[in-house]
C-alpha cells in the first residue's frame, strides 16, 4: 500500500480545497498587513522614493505587532482552539 | 541592525521577488497612488508633480511591500515552529 500523507479521514481533494483556501488566506493576510502598517508607517507626502530609517523600523513592528492581534483574534474565534497557524 | 535587513532586501534572489511582486496587489497600489496624489481636475492632463508623486508612490509602496513580504515570511516560520 501506497504511503499516505493526509490525515485519515479526508480525501485527496479535501486536503487539496483546504491548501486553496489556507493559501488565499495568506495572500489576504498579507495584503491587509502591508495595507495597514502603510497607512500607519508611511508618510504620505512622498518627498522621496526610498523609505527612512523611522519608517522602516514602524514597518516591522507593525508587522509583528499586526501578527500578533491576528493570532489573537484567531485563538478567540476558534473557541481556545488550536492556534490557527 | 537596520543596515542588515537593507542588506537582505537588495539581495533577495530574483525568485523571491517575482514571487513578492505577483502577491503585490496592483489594484491597491494603483488606487492608493492616484488617491494620494492626484487632487486636481481642472485639466485632463496629469501634471508633473502629480507624475512625480505617482513614481514615488509606486517605488515607496513596492520597497514598503517587500520589506513586508520578508518580515511576513519570518512571522510565518516562527508561528511553524511554535507549533
Amino acid at each position: 500500500m501506497a504511503a499516505n500523507t493526509t490525515p485519515a479521514g479526508i480525501d485527496k481533494e479535501q486536503a487539496f480545497g483546504m491548501a486553496e483556501t489556507e493559501m488565499e488566506y495568506r495572500v489576504e493576510l498579507f495584503n491587509r498587513l502591508g495595507q495597514t502598517c502603510f497607512n500607519k508607517c508611511v508618510d504620505k507626502r512622498y518627498k522621496e522614493s526610498e523609505l527612512n530609517m523611522g519608517e522602516n523600523s514602524c514597518i516591522d513592528r507593525c508587522a509583528s505587532k499586526y501578527w500578533q492581534v491576528n493570532s489573537m483574534i484567531g485563538q478567540m474565534l476558534s473557541a481556545g482552539g488550536r492556534p490557527p497557524m | 541592525m537596520d543596515k542588515n535587513m537593507l542588506a537582505g532586501l537588495e539581495g533577495l534572489p530574483e525568485e523571491d521577488k517575482a514571487r513578492m511582486s505577483s502577491m503585490i496587489d496592483h489594484l491597491q497600489l494603483r488606487d492608493r497612488c492616484f488617491n494620494d496624489c492626484v487632487d486636481n481636475f481642472t485639466r485632463k492632463a496629469l501634471q508633473k508633480q502629480e507624475e512625480t508623486c505617482v513614481m514615488r508612490c509606486a517605488e515607496k509602496f513596492l520597497k514598503h511591500s517587500m520589506r513586508v513580504g520578508l518580515r511576513f515570511a519570518e512571522l510565518n516560520s516562527q508561528a511553524a515552529t511554535q507549533d
